[in-house]
């Protein structure tokens, strides 16, 4: 059973090397992306000795880069294309075969992100190299180890948000890309902290926001390595992801047959 | 050339507005079959806008100033940014739409029809989405706009700018659909596009050198939004706005001649 999933892992692996050029045109927009909020925050931060939002410059720009490497991790995904799929009615392809849906398409995420994360460690060291930033360095191991656990949570987090946007397609097909733009392209990517901290927001606005699972995806996790949560703060925090995390795959899970149930593979 | 006769020129703008609207009405037409999916792209946008404009006001709530412009002043950038990009989308959303006619060979039909093949492949289908954000968008550029107390001639010279900044724009696609006919990519070289102008979303006295410098004059984003936006305020020279259109003469020039070249390497291939 590992073999078969490794084989996928190798085959869409592979598949993104089968379309160079469009591999490299994306990482050279996230590039060009990173640039905006870089700049933005060095004007900010142009005095070394400026603190705002609890932030100085050594801790903003390191959230900066962690962010183009945390994007590689979290938000890169395959299973975009699940929409498509179920609108084309070539799910019906993987009912047939002797696979789990579910970890087909967390398997080609898990090839996705090895592959964008590999490029993006290689991004960033060209990126600090040239731009020559100060960096936090956190070595702190029971912190490191929160961050680690609320990385792996937030994967799991964006996979189950990701999913649950693409079986729209279950009951409107024409909607697979609207919804991805809506929730995708602009809720997750403002208010998982990716252009912006969420802590240089009113605290009742920071407070609503701690109970989504947006968050969750990158602000959080850089919030533990930056060492801006502490002891109570990172077990509430990855407590609340982890509570996200159950109730969005059991969704997943609940969706999913009743997507099924409706499923008429239109367009075979 | 010799067939050129001054007296033509109103006709043929009159039957390119009739063949415009024509486009436009179907384009219409067919996003109105997706009225849910519409919804949603629209909501999309407006949410994008919201989050920015928050995100500004809470930065610079903190901050005053950035990169010594004042709130106003920001905002100010920010919404010609919306204004540029947004009217380049309403007018040139058929070029999201051209790689599918160039790998079929289909370009062919466009080719033989008694239309300019480029007006066709540029403004074949307006956005209704970008239509309705336009009006407001321009509301609220003369609200912030009044309130940093212009004179005529920082008016007219902004109006003008930003039509400088358009033609700018009109520059990109062409050149973004000749290169699509040589290579057969577009989409990815649209969305680098976009991400490019998405850097102009704030003046672009905030990136560093040489950056600065290139997207000022070598990928002319400096003069797409922030030229525009700079004098209104008032803080442009004569020599910065003579060189931002004549910046503009020379890339729109450039890219009819990429366009002309690209047309001779059209192969009409898989038709």
């Amino acid at each position: 059973m590992t073999s078969k999933y490794l084989s996928v892992f190798k085959i869409s692996f592979q598949q993104e090397f089968a379309y160079r050029l469009n591999f490299v045109m994306w990482r050279v927009r996230n590039v060009m992306q990173f640039f905006l909020v870089f700049f933005l925050w060095d004007t900010v931060f142009s005095d070394p000795n400026r603190v705002v939002f609890g932030y100085d410059r050594n801790k903003i720009l390191t959230y900066v880069f962690g962010i183009l490497l945390l994007r590689a991790l979290v938000l890169s995904a395959r299973a975009v294309d699940v929409a498509g799929e179920i609108s084309r009615g070539d799910l019906t392809n993987y009912l047939l075969k002797p696979i789990n849906y579910f970890r087909y398409w967390f398997t080609r995420d898990v090839s996705s992100k090895a592959l964008n994360l590999g490029f993006a460690i290689i991004e960033a060291s060209v990126l600090f190299l040239l731009l020559r930033p100060p960096f936090f360095i956190q070595t702190n191991f029971p912190i490191l180890f929160g961050f680690l656990l609320s990385v792996i949570l937030a994967i799991l987090l964006f996979f189950s948000i990701l999913f649950l946007v693409n079986m729209i397609a279950f009951w409107a097909p024409s909607m697979g890309w609207s919804a991805q733009f809506l929730v995708i392209v602009i809720v997750v990517e403002f208010l998982s902290g990716a252009i912006f901290p969420i802590d240089i927001l009113p605290n009742a606005i920071q407070g609503i926001l701690s109970y989504l699972p947006f968050p969750y995806l990158l602000y959080f996790p850089l919030q533990i390595y930056l060492g801006k949560l502490t002891g109570a703060a990172i077990v509430k925090s990855i407590l609340i992801a982890g509570a996200w995390s159950a109730v969005l795959l059991f969704s997943v899970n609940s969706v999913w047959k009743a997507g099924l149930k409706h499923y008429a593979a239109e367009g075979r | 050339m010799s067939n050129f006769k001054l007296e033509k020129i109103p006709k043929t703008f009159n039957r390119y507005l009739t063949i415009w609207w024509f486009m436009s009405k179907n384009s219409f037409l067919s996003y109105i079959m997706h009225r849910a999916g519409l919804l949603g792209l629209f909501a999309g946008k407006i949410l994008r806008f919201a989050f920015f404009f928050a995100f500004i006001f809470f930065l610079l709530g903190g901050t005053d100033t950035l990169a010594g412009y004042t709130f106003n002043q920001t905002i100010f950038f920010f919404l010609t940014f919306n204004l540029v990009d947004t009217i380049s989308q309403f007018l040139y959303r058929e070029v999201y739409r051209f790689r599918p006619l160039i790998v079929t060979g289909n370009f062919d039909l466009v080719l033989v029809k008694p239309v300019n093949a480029l007006f066709r492949s540029l403004m074949g289908g307006a956005d209704v989405i970008d239509l309705i954000t336009i009006p407001p968008l321009i509301a609220a550029i003369v609200y912030v706009g009044v309130a940093l107390d212009p004179t005529v001639i920082q008016t007219t010279l902004f109006i003008l700018l930003v039509i400088n900044g358009l033609i700018i724009a009109t520059a990109f696609h062409i050149a973004v659909i000749s290169l699509g006919i040589i290579t057969l990519e577009i989409d990815h070289t649209i969305m680098i596009y976009r991400d490019l102008v998405n850097m102009g979303r704030l003046p672009v006295d905030i990136y560093r050198q040489p950056l600065q410098g290139a997207l000022t004059y070598l990928i002319p984003v400096g003069i797409m939004i922030t030229l525009p936006a700079k004098a209104l305020m008032g803080l442009v020279s004569p020599v910065g706005v003579i060189s931002g259109i004549a910046l503009s003469g020379i890339a729109f020039f450039a890219s009819l001649k990429f366009w002309n070249l690209a047309l001779r390497r059209y192969t009409s291939a898989s038709s």
